[in-house]
């Protein structure tokens, strides 16, 4: 009996799932049971080959690909049987189909159970069963709410029934008096449903778990295992942050007791884990590290298993308290994998506990490194003891196990960074993955591999394996195919800069290979895979294209065959390469003279031909078959098929190719002027304009020749196609190489690089964010130029919204300041182009706009003050300081490898705020500093900011701040971290500004009058008029106010276009002070507006009040160029004195 | 003529097809994927009979266990395509002998690819009358040609009946006793507010009849409709006589209903059809006769308790009954004991509906409900408590049921029925008047 019930405690979720619904088919198979059941229990976590268990026995899932990249996270984030009822011995047993004794279901005497739960069975259509439950649930309602009291065994009963219908996926959300009043009955099958169905009913934010914190506590530390185990298990289902504290000590107790039996130490170690990650505090790490070396040196291989998990959790927060179990790991490693000391029950299809082998190896991974030879060695030896025994084989479950253990052991090879040699190993293997017909373990072969590809030095070894991974590209599972795309698209790239010369022919040849594999396989490919190839084949023959030529005839020709799957971005890197390449033009035009031959012929075709012809057909003139007439005519043939987007190109077109017939032909002219004319009148206006500017230029004669000359070089900057790449990356596979290398290597894309005008003097706008490789080798002073042009160019751009005049003299040029479109935005729909302004002039205007403005120039250069970084941040910093001074969490910054994150508590004058450090990138972030540079008035203290951020990981630092008394400079931290070689260093504003320590209050009309009156005159009431205000509804002027933590009051001002404010603010040295505003608006002009501010404190309100000003108004900028006159702004304040990032910048 | 139909189809609760006919070749053979996938999946059949997905509308509905699935790319009549599925499911019952499920559809589908043939004709709804179809379409098997017997039945003449002036009606008729009867079927739907002001009441009627006459007759019906009364007394030129006249709305007619006539006259005059049909129904908004009287109040006590007292009155005539009185109070979905006293019937609670129901015909004697009376109920209903924070009861009405024979609560009286037939044999007219509970609500 009491190995039944011990039984039964062990495994009472498999428990429930088949002798509640009594069914014996359920018995039967016990793969889905498990699923059943852990679905059930909300179990985040599971066995990490239970999943891909699951999703093969579900045959019919419909998405593969899904399925795998959850696999592949459970992989990542999650692993190890914690299941906490499925302890492994169960579930050996239970897959092995030896059945949990029935005798221990202590249901068989329920009658009304197995009655409802078979009438539930019958019953036909859902509609019945819902009436069926809902009659019972009434009755079980009546029941309990029966005077008499119920006997033990009709509550016991009432309540599997609950627990059955809530199975069924209805609410119950009555009985859990009852329920959890079962918990404390003296006698096993009452205390074992009322804890089973606590566990599922409720969760760990109910109020109702307080109530039985100490019946399960005297269970715990009572005598019967039996019930130390019931309430062990419901701990570790549901136990929350108050279970944690009061019941871990106990827990801790058990786990480390040798009397007590292995069971209950098992289920304690889970326990304990639930209890850890609900509150860390609770294993405190100094005195656990001794603990858990010993306890690593249990010879039960249960209670070892558990204790991984938990090792496995402290381990990931805290590696350094653990550096003693190190040598226990790798020993533990070897007694499974080495010497296979094991019990016979623990072996699974002959493979020695594979959950604690991969549970270990997970732990293995957190160590950063394993400096002593003795235990690398024996580690090594383990590892390649994995390796070499793995291989494919017949049973699906045993290959499940098997490569789950392979893989932990690859990444972990991985992660040490093992020697060549077994690294070609590891690949070898992969290799024979690949090879494998049986498509799961294909994709995992070719994931890991891709993966492999992060570690340089076997980038060649893969290569080997080449051929094999081509023909995956046409295996018919589409996940499968999109991984060997990925794979082959990671394995071409320079990795080498020793030998870049040699390297180059060879990757050259490949990639050029690839690319026409791609193309030929375009034709066959799934409609949803095609864009992606399309996309990655023009990128890689951009990337590698051996001669220019050829990288045109590639993407023509894929152009040619996939034009629906090819984005424009595609075509308009060609025409920028042709442009920027003057011996590729007459080559390109020729070539598009040849696709125009053919008899259909895609959009994409007609827009890239018409517009290469347009361009350089002139120089093709002396061959047969070009003449302007004869290429007129053949683009004229498209003209009845195409859309209106194409048929704008076709009008440039034709005017060029009008500009360019020199020994005048008038019938040509006629033609063309007939076609302008017919467009005249139609109906898209876009058409219309184009039709009849050409035709009014085209009789001015030798203007034209100036207004249509041919387009000037393109800048240089990053290929948009790469952007793109990048930006669809995200989704598809977790870890890509692509992406990575991406942000390591800059393009190298287009050969020729951005010639600088002669004079030295850029034009800015075309130069605002291009990216340039070289400029980071430079001094600093050419960064910061760089920089400080970037800056005009965004003044250049707010002038240009502002002030009418300034567009009148260089339009065009304002027009594509607009860079974050397409690379050829201006030119794809271009209007006729504006006669280019003298760069000298133009320059000079913006330059004198640069010398105007020094100080406003100021708050954009805060974001990154000082050394050039390597490191972009992502995002605006500025805009994201600005954000936050509104709202109390959100990102501070972000760039490539780390995101700062904040969240933000403030009661009265003190502060809380927590920083997240995340790393993002797969390997750690070193050398992290963090220092806080106060200003006076505020008090702050950050906790230790760890040296490094582990791969992935997310740091929290708290921050606490107090407010001493009213100002407005701000805090800032100086945040510096190394990745790679390179060193970046951020200063960043920290949100800790006055209106956070203001808190909103709403007050009635006499106080505020009577408060208002008393407070009169300067320094303590101050009025401004404010111009320049941002024009914003009344509506969201009273949002942005509750944003800065002021109650907007209504009804107090009869005017409806003014606004009362009101709030408190809070500082050490004056308490509360109350601050009254009162704001103006008129509705005629929105840019103005009176405010008056009060309060007890005069330093507070001439604070407040600029701080209203800067939320309020709008940067101000100067515009003195020379057509306006400068026109000063009226705001009495100065921008450096308005803004504060500026006051800093000068102070830094 | 509008467009019914460029598809149907007959699905089971699956999803699966048991029979389709395409009309034409507007919508693709797969759509019926669509259907199950977007509609049948989702759950939300029953929320909208016409959904449109993919440029094709789907209009269905479900009889027993098959749904009927419409399926039209263009603009198509709606009410007509639900007519035509209401009218072809009558027609499938009256083939297979009543009952129309998937069983019934699986036995007989090559009949029903015959009617369904027969019945629509490029999208274009056909006649769908059971008594035409069967003589042409036939469930017995088909005489040989040399076979010895001659066949005793004429052949029957199908353009005459289908183009025919009385195409609802076969010649040659022949009963021993002419007897018509002709039912008032009336159900009253209301809706009360809690303080006994009407907010929503009509009655919806119709006149059934059964009809086995000889030969070809006449009949005509005469009602107390204001309309026909007054027409009656325009031609006769006297007085309206003092009583009761019925304003009826939305007349509709059976085909076989002289329409010119009733233009001109006001009366219904039509040659029936032989068996059972619905010569018209109507609707009644105004000047409505109430046959009970519900009058609740609900109080709850706490969180945990309610008090429900409801009383119910007849207020049709002392000798009138009424049968199958039905009051139902819901009750919150926590409703754990209840205890109950009534005057008349029975009362319990059903959790499966979370109503309290209240049979008041249970054990009087004659299970009869007379008029002119009242009966109350009082209960206490105890609520158990609940994790979640107290839902809010939306209090739903009180719904009824009952049956009054021989009361029409819109007072509609038949005046007259009078048979001409050439051979003048006497006629027995049967009349009977029956208000039912439509949906009977009255909000507490």
């Amino acid at each position: 009996m009491t190995e039944g019930f011990a039984l039964a405690g062990e495994a009472p979720c498999a428990y429930i799932a088949y002798t509640v619904t009594g069914s014996a088919e359920r018995r039967s198979c016990c793969g889905t049971l498990l699923i059943v059941t852990v679905g059930f229990f909300r179990f985040p976590e599971t066995s990490s080959f239970l999943l891909p268990v699951a999703r093969r026995q579900r045959g019919d899932h419909p998405n593969r690909g899904r399925g795998r990249r959850f696999d592949a996270e459970s992989r990542a984030g999650i692993r190890g049987s914690e299941a906490v009822f499925l302890g492994s011995g169960a579930v050996e047993r239970i897959r092995r189909g030896v059945r949990v004794p029935a005798a221990a279901m202590a249901l068989s005497g329920m009658r009304g159970l197995s009655v409802f739960i078979s009438d539930v069975r019958n019953c036909q259509n859902k509609e019945q069963e819902r009436l069926r439950v809902d009659k019972e649930l009434g009755k079980i309602r009546t029941r309990f709410k029966n005077e008499k009291g119920l006997s033990p065994y009709e509550k016991k009963k009432y309540v599997w029934k609950m627990l059955y219908i809530y199975m069924l996926g209805y609410d119950v959300d009555f009985g859990h008096t009852e329920t959890v009043s079962l918990i404390s009955a003296p006698k096993y099958p009452e205390k074992q449903v009322g804890y089973i169905v606590t566990s599922s009913l409720l969760n760990e934010n109910h109020d109702f778990l307080r109530i039985v914190i100490n019946t399960v506590r005297n269970d715990i530390i009572g005598r019967n295992e039996t019930f130390q185990c019931l309430a062990l298990t419901m701990v570790g289902n549901i136990g929350g942050k108050e279970f944690s504290e009061s019941l871990a000590p106990d827990v801790q107790k058990l786990l480390i007791s040798s009397s007590c039996r292995p069971l209950v130490r098992k289920k304690a170690a889970l326990c304990l884990l639930r209890l850890y990650r609900k509150n860390p505090d609770v294993v405190n790490s100094d005195g656990w590290s001794d603990r858990m070396s010993q306890l690593l040196d249990e010879r039960d291989l249960g209670v070892l298993t558990a204790v991984m998990s938990l090792f496995v959790a402290l381990v990931s927060n805290n590696i350094d308290a653990y550096w003693n179990c190190l040598p226990k790991c790798v020993k533990v490693l070897e007694r499974l994998a080495k010497n296979q000391d094991i019990p016979q029950e623990y072996t699974y299809y002959g493979i020695p506990s594979p959950w604690l082998q991969v549970k270990t190896m997970r732990a293995l991974q957190y160590f950063p490194t394993i400096e002593d030879p003795n235990i690398r060695r024996a580690l090594f030896e383990v590892l390649q003891r994995i390796l070499m025994g793995t291989d494919v084989v017949k049973n699906v479950n045993k290959n499940n196990a098997a490569h789950a253990v392979l893989f932990e052991a690859l990444a972990l090879v991985m992660h040490l960074d093992a020697e060549k040699e077994m690294m070609s190993q590891c690949v070898a293997l992969l290799g024979k993955f690949i090879a494998v017909r049986e498509p799961n373990i294909r994709y995992l072969g070719l994931e890991n591999m891709t993966r492999m590809l992060l570690v340089s030095d076997v980038q060649d070894i893969i290569k080997r394996h080449q051929a094999q991974i081509i023909t995956s590209l046409k295996d018919p599972d589409i996940s499968i195919r999109r991984r060997a795309l990925d794979l082959l698209y990671g394995m071409c790239d320079i990795t080498n800069a020793k030998d870049i010369v040699d390297e180059l022919l060879q990757i050259n040849l490949r990639s050029s290979q690839i690319a026409i594999i791609s193309l030929q396989y375009l034709n066959t490919a799934e409609f949803a895979m095609r864009e992606e190839l399309a996309l990655k084949a023009a990128i890689l023959a951009e990337k590698f294209a051996p001669d220019l030529s050829w990288y045109v005839d590639v993407i023509l020709q894929l152009i040619d065959k996939a034009g629906d799957f090819v984005s424009d971005d595609i075509w308009y890197r060609v025409v920028q390469f042709v442009t920027n390449n003057e011996d590729l033009q007459p080559y390109a035009a020729a070539k598009a003279r040849e696709y125009l031959e053919k008899p259909a012929l895609h959009e994409t075709m007609i827009k890239v031909s018409a517009y290469l012809l347009g361009e350089y057909s002139h120089l093709l003139a002396r061959r047969p078959g070009c003449s302007p007439r004869e290429i007129f005519t053949i683009i004229s043939e498209k003209l009845p098929t195409i859309t209106t987007s194409t048929l704008a190109i076709l009008l440039s077109t034709f005017a060029k190719i009008l500009m360019h017939n020199h020994p005048s032909d008038p019938e040509l002219q006629e033609q063309i002027w007939s076609i302008f004319r017919k467009y005249e009148s139609y109906i898209d206006v876009e058409i219309q304009q184009r039709a009849v500017e050409y035709f009014a230029l085209c009789r001015k004669g030798e203007a034209l020749v100036d207004v249509l000359a041919e387009m000037p070089k393109f800048p240089e900057r990053q290929s948009a196609l790469l952007k793109k790449a990048e930006d669809a990356e995200v989704d598809t596979a977790e870890q890509s190489a692509i992406k990575i290398r991406n942000q390591q290597q800059t393009s190298n894309a287009l050969v020729v690089t951005d010639q600088r005008p002669a004079n030295g003097s850029v034009p800015v706008s075309q130069l605002a964010l291009v990216r340039m490789p070289s400029e980071n080798m430079e001094a600093n002073s050419s960064h910061d130029q760089a920089t400080s042009e970037v800056q005009v160019n965004s003044q250049d751009r707010e002038l240009s919204h502002e002030n009418g005049s300034i567009n009148a003299v260089i339009p065009q040029d304002v027009q594509s300041a607009d860079l974050l479109g397409d690379l050829l935005g201006p030119l794809a729909i271009e209007g006729p182009p504006a006669p280019p302004v003298p760069a000298e002039h133009k320059d000079h205007s913006l330059l004198s706009a640069l010398e105007g403005t020094p100080e406003a120039a100021g708050p954009l250069a805060l974001a990154i003050v000082d050394e050039p970084n390597s490191v972009q941040p992502i995002g605006n910093v500025a805009e994201r300081f600005n954000a936050l001074c509104l709202k109390d969490s959100g990102v501070l910054y972000e760039d490539p490898h780390i995101q700062i994150g904040i969240k933000a508590e403030w009661r009265s004058h003190h502060g809380r705020l927590v920083l997240f450090l995340g790393n993002k990138n797969i390997s750690p972030l070193v050398s992290v500093r963090a220092v806080i540079l106060p200003p006076t008035h505020l008090k702050m203290e950050l906790s230790l900011v760890p040296e490094t951020i582990p791969p992935r990981a997310q740091v929290q630092c708290p921050l606490e701040v107090v407010n001493l008394r009213a100002s407005r400079d701000l805090a800032v931290l100086d945040f510096s971290y190394k990745f790679g070689i390179a060193m970046v260093n951020v200063k960043l504003r920290l949100p800790s500004v006055l209106n956070k320590f203001l808190q909103p209050i709403s007050i009635s009309a006499e106080e505020f009058f009577s408060q208002w009156k008393s407070l009169s005159g300067p320094p303590l009431k101050l009025q401004e008029v404010l111009r320049d205000v941002k024009p914003l509804p009344l509506s969201e002027m009273a949002n942005l106010f509750t944003g800065l933590r002021m109650a907007v009051i209504p009804g107090i001002d009869t005017n409806p276009n003014n606004l009362i404010v009101c709030a408190t603010f809070h500082s050490e040295s004056s308490k509360a002070m109350l601050c009254l505003i009162r704001v103006e608006t008129d509705p005629t002009d929105r840019t103005q507006l009176r405010i008056t501010l009060a309060s007890g404190d005069p330093t507070l309100t001439f604070e407040l009040k600029e701080c209203i000003k800067e939320h309020l108004i709008r940067i101000p900028v100067q515009a003195p160029t020379p057509v306006t006159p400068p026109l000063q702004p009226q705001s009495p304040v100065t921008p450096a004195y308005n803004d504060p990032g500026a006051m800093l910048a000068g102070l830094l | 003529m509008p467009v019914a139909a460029s598809a149907i189809y007959f699905l089971n609760l699956r999803g699966d097809v048991l029979i389709n006919r395409l009309y034409r070749d507007d919508v693709g053979g797969n759509m019926v994927d669509a259907f199950r996938i977007h509609i049948m999946q989702t759950k939300e059949l029953g929320t909208c009979p016409v959904r449109q997905i993919g440029g094709c509308s789907f209009l269905y509905m479900r009889i027993s266990n098959v749904y009927i699935v419409i399926v039209v790319s263009g603009n198509a009549n709606v009410a007509c395509a639900f007519k035509f599925v209401v009218e072809a499911v009558a027609l499938f019952k009256s083939y297979f002998g009543g009952a129309f499920d998937e069983d019934a559809i699986r036995n007989n589908f090559v009949l029903i690819y015959e009617l369904l043939d027969e019945i629509m004709d490029f999208g274009y709804p056909q006649n769908l009358s059971p008594e035409i179809l069967k003589l042409y379409i036939t469930q017995e098997g088909v005489r040989s040609p040399f076979s010895s017997k001659p066949s005793d039945k004429p052949v029957p003449n199908a353009t005459l009946q289908v183009t025919g002036a009385v195409g609802w009606r076969r010649e040659g008729l022949m009963y021993k006793k002419n007897e018509v009867f002709l039912d008032i079927v009336e159900s009253v739907n209301l809706l009360m507010s809690s303080k006994g002001s009407v907010l929503r009441c009509d009655v919806t009627g119709k006149i059934l009849m059964k009809c086995f006459l000889s030969g070809m007759p006449d009949l005509k019906l005469g009602l107390n409709d204001k309309i026909g009364l007054e027409k009656e007394s325009q031609i006769k030129s006297r007085p309206i006589k003092s009583g009761k006249t019925i304003e009826l709305d939305d007349v509709t007619f059976h085909q076989c209903v002289n329409l010119t006539r009733f233009n001109s006259e006001k009366t219904v005059s039509f040659v029936p059809p032989d068996g059972e049909f619905e010569l018209m129904k109507y609707r009644i908004t105004e000047g409505v006769n109430l046959p009970f009287r519900v009058l609740p109040t609900i109080k709850e006590l706490g969180r945990t308790r309610m008090e429900v007292n409801v009383k119910v009155k007849s207020v049709f005539g002392a000798k009138m009954f009424a049968l199958g009185v039905v009051v139902k109070v819901p009750v919150p979905k926590q409703t754990a004991k209840t205890s109950f006293q009534v005057t008349s019937g029975r009362a319990k609670y059903n959790a499966s509906i979370d109503c309290l129901v209240w049979k008041l015909c249970i054990y009087t004697r004659i299970r009869k409900f007379p008029g002119q009376t009242e009966s109350t109920m009082s209960a206490e209903v105890e609520l158990i408590s609940t994790m979640v924070e107290k839902k809010s009861w939306t209090r739903p009405p009180i719904q009824m049921e009952f049956q009054v024979p021989m009361f029409t609560a819109s007072g509609l009286r038949v005046r007259f029925l009078k048979v001409w037939e050439k051979s003048g044999y006497n006629t027995v007219e049967w009349v009977r008047y029956i208000t039912k509970a439509g949906s009977y609500e009255i909000r507490c």
